[in-house]
């Protein structure tokens, strides 16, 4: 037998060392994410430092004066406060791993479509004793509330409606703005003859925001869900997209759009219409060459089908929720003060025409007096309503489930009714999963 | 008067008080911790990951549910073989467009031409681009409505209007490949021009003397001596663009309508987009059968190589 000149003392000193080094590996694992169902993300509720993750903080119109907001904070509490971000379209799924596992702390800004979701992981604190005698108003609080708890603080709550481009409307001679299903076809036809690459419509194609097709079904008269049962494959969703597909086909609409090109389109000068909450004002006219564009900005209700018809949108709000574990206390109070402090709030809607959730807020001179915000109340959030599908956890899957199929029938590879009738399934399935 | 000292002992050897370990023993004694770490970060979680196919199990929810083969048979009587049939197209494009472009280049750098060096470390500029990068640069290439490339084709007439390259069924798996091809080429390049540069001259001035000519003489002398690295390029690349990820994913998102739809795309979105893991274990489980099958290729050509 051949030796390698090693004894076994040696090698049990060696496997020793081994086995540490494999204990590590499994400390490592250790800290990975523990999973869902941890009811606090640990640490000292007490704590003055605390993390607060926001996607506005990744975009380059909202980070200053959120950071401002923190900047505030920090020196007033001799705290410190990370920021945290990812990109709006990624946001749900990096939110929920971290969240999940443990990683996420503090104060998370939340898309009001996403909080069912996150308030059934189970992390998030019940702030409704601090938020009931802080001056929101009822639609605003109401924009927090998962299963008769209040799990956010009302930041902001609008609307996604439809923008339009005064002064391109004006160039192509239309006075008003179309108020029907049919004018606003007829409009898009005279736009088109602009020329210069101009886009009608520049709705939502790319399958991030093809929930925009949501309040044009209900234009049509699809209710989407109705008595616990789902509407999407019923005649008016067809319509619907049929008629999407026809403004595609005669490239009305353009091809492979999301919010960001929208925005950006809108910018150029390119799109005369285009889907976006109020926050769009400040984000596309700030990154718009022409600075007159922000004059030019006017809310328009969304068509109807026929003339009597309630012009339909899709609420819209973040929310400020908070992780129970680390800092909780001190996130609750920077969540408060963020969202109802008046001189915060007030000058966050002059960096970003984003309107503040508080009665006080709103009553005051520079948001009263704003046009577009007032306009924008009236035309579009009065008649807004919330999605049917927030209430479940997998509203996200539910949107996109619908968005591919609508995506399905633009590009061809599948008919409206049969892509309908497969989303209407797929969103079935999804409640019942 | 003078003693003589006394003749000084040796010391005695040391007592060896173990045994000797054979060198089988020794052999597993050294790959110990390798394995310990292989267990700990590849097989359990793989082992973790496939019983996970068994369950429903939402990612963001505590509890799972035994379903036995159902998320299996979700994969199987759905769009499996799309998937596959995506994936092969995506793979066997990528993998072929670079070796051919690679082997082109590098075919003209072996022959000396002035400098060489410089578009050696020309071509090589893609391949240290993280990939993340280079997809959303040709993101921006192929935008359909401000991108350079419908600019460029718009202006020089080529096109009457701009195209959705990403937004189309028909073109968006040409600009995924397209892309990939991109960051791909330069590896293959450095590759066969290693190989290029062991083929001995004098069997091309034997073979010239003979009266070969260029083409001849590519496929009698150069193909066979560089058959094996080719192969082997060939196939790695093949495995990696089977379970290649970003550039899909930040290009189309798997989209439009599921066109561009890989394995590795719809196992992200429905684990880390629709939270369900037991589905996405289980696609991912078929989808490391099939990948399998292509190391057990790769393992038994590179042990002929040895063999020969």
């Amino acid at each position: 037998m051949t030796t390698s000149g090693i004894s076994r003392r040696g090698a049990l000193r060696m496997l020793g060392i081994g086995a540490l080094g494999a204990a590590g590996v499994g400390a490592l694992g250790a800290c990975a994410p523990s999973g869902a169902g941890v009811a606090s993300n640990g640490g000292d509720p007490k704590s003055k430092n605390f993390d607060f993750t926001s996607w506005s903080l990744n975009e380059e119109a909202a980070k200053p004066s959120i950071e401002k907001i923190i900047a505030a904070w920090e020196k007033a509490e001799n705290s410190k406060i990370r920021a945290v971000s990812y990109p709006y379209n990624e946001y749900l799924s990096q939110l929920t791993l971290k969240l999940g596992g443990g990683e996420t702390t503090g104060a998370v800004h939340l898309d009001i479509a996403w909080l069912a979701a996150m308030a059934q992981m189970g992390k998030l604190v019940d702030v409704g004793p601090v938020a009931d005698k802080a001056g929101y108003t009822d639609v605003a609080l109401k924009s927090g509330v998962y299963d008769g708890k209040q799990y956010g603080l009302p930041w902001n709550t609008g609307s996604i409606g439809v923008i339009a481009n005064s002064k391109l409307l004006e160039k192509a001679g239309i006075k008003e703005h179309p108020a029907t299903v049919e004018e606003f076809e007829a409009a898009l036809r005279e736009l088109k003859g602009l020329g210069g690459g101009v886009v009608p419509y520049a709705a939502a194609t790319k399958v991030a925001q093809l929930k925009d097709i949501f309040p044009w079904m209900q234009t049509f008269g699809c209710d989407l869900f109705d008595g616990g049962k789902v509407t999407i494959g019923d005649d008016a969703s067809v319509d619907a997209v049929t008629w999407y597909k026809k403004l595609h086909d005669e490239k009305l609409i353009a091809a492979d759009v999301d919010r960001f090109d929208a925005r950006a389109l809108f910018g150029q000068g390119k799109a005369v219409f285009y889907d976006d909450a109020i926050i769009g004002k400040g984000v596309t006219s700030a990154q718009s060459k022409d600075k007159t564009l922000a004059d030019a900005m006017q809310p328009m209700e969304r068509p109807v089908l026929k003339a009597g018809d309630t012009p339909q949108a899709m609420l819209w709000g973040g929310v400020i929720a908070i992780v129970k574990g680390k800092g909780q206390e001190a996130a609750t109070r920077f969540a408060l003060h963020a969202t109802t402090d008046r001189a915060t709030t007030s000058e966050y809607f002059a960096a970003r025409a984003l309107p503040p959730s508080t009665t006080a807020g709103l009553a005051a001179p520079e948001v009263a007096k704003d046009t577009f915000t007032t306009e924008w109340t009236q035309k579009i959030t009065k008649t807004a309503t919330g999605s049917p599908f927030w209430q479940f956890a997998q509203s996200a899957q539910i949107d996109e489930a619908v968005a591919k199929q609508v995506q399905a029938v633009l590009v061809g590879t599948s008919k409206p009714k049969d892509a309908m009738k497969r989303a209407g399934e797929e969103v079935a399935a999804l409640i019942k999963r | 008067m003078s003693t003589a000292a006394p003749p000084q002992k040796a010391p005695p050897p040391r007592q060896r008080t173990g045994a000797r370990l054979s060198n089988g023993a020794f052999a597993l004694l050294l790959t110990a911790p390798g394995l310990a770490l292989f267990a700990a970060i590849i097989f359990y979680p793989l082992l973790s990951a496939l019983f996970t196919g068994f369950f429903k199990q939402d990612l963001r929810l505590p509890g799972r549910e035994f379903v036995g083969l159902e998320n299996f048979a979700h994969w199987l009587n759905g769009d499996l073989f799309t998937i596959l049939e995506q994936t092969l197209v995506f793979t066997i494009g990528a993998t072929l467009a670079p070796f051919t472009i690679g082997f082109a280049l590098a075919l003209a750098l072996n022959t000396g031409i002035r400098g060489s060096g410089f578009l050696r470390g020309l071509f090589l500029f893609p391949w240290v681009i993280p990939g993340v990068v280079v997809s959303f640069l040709w993101m921006w290439i192929f935008n359909a409505n401000y991108g350079v490339l419908n600019g460029v084709l718009v202006k020089a007439g080529i096109l009457d209007e701009s195209v959705a390259w990403l937004g189309q069924p028909g073109t968006a798996m040409l600009a995924v490949i397209i892309t990939k091809t991109w960051a791909s080429f330069p590896w293959m390049m450095v590759m066969l021009l290693a190989g290029l540069q062991t083929v001995p001259k004098e069997l091309h001035e034997a073979a010239a003397m003979d009266g070969a000519g260029s083409i001849r003489r590519f496929f009698a002398v150069t193909w066979p001596q560089v058959r094996g690295v080719a192969s082997i390029v060939l196939l790695l690349e093949f495995i990696w663009n089977f379970q290649h990820f970003d550039t899909i994913y930040v290009l189309t998102g798997g989209g439009p309508a599921g066109t561009t739809e890989t394995f590795a795309t719809a196992v992200y979105q429905t684990a880390f987009k629709g939270f369900d893991i037991g589905r996405a274990t289980a696609l991912g489980g078929l989808w490391m059968l099939l990948l399998l099958l292509l190391v057990v290729v790769y393992l038994r050509i590179t042990e002929r190589k040895g063999d020969a």
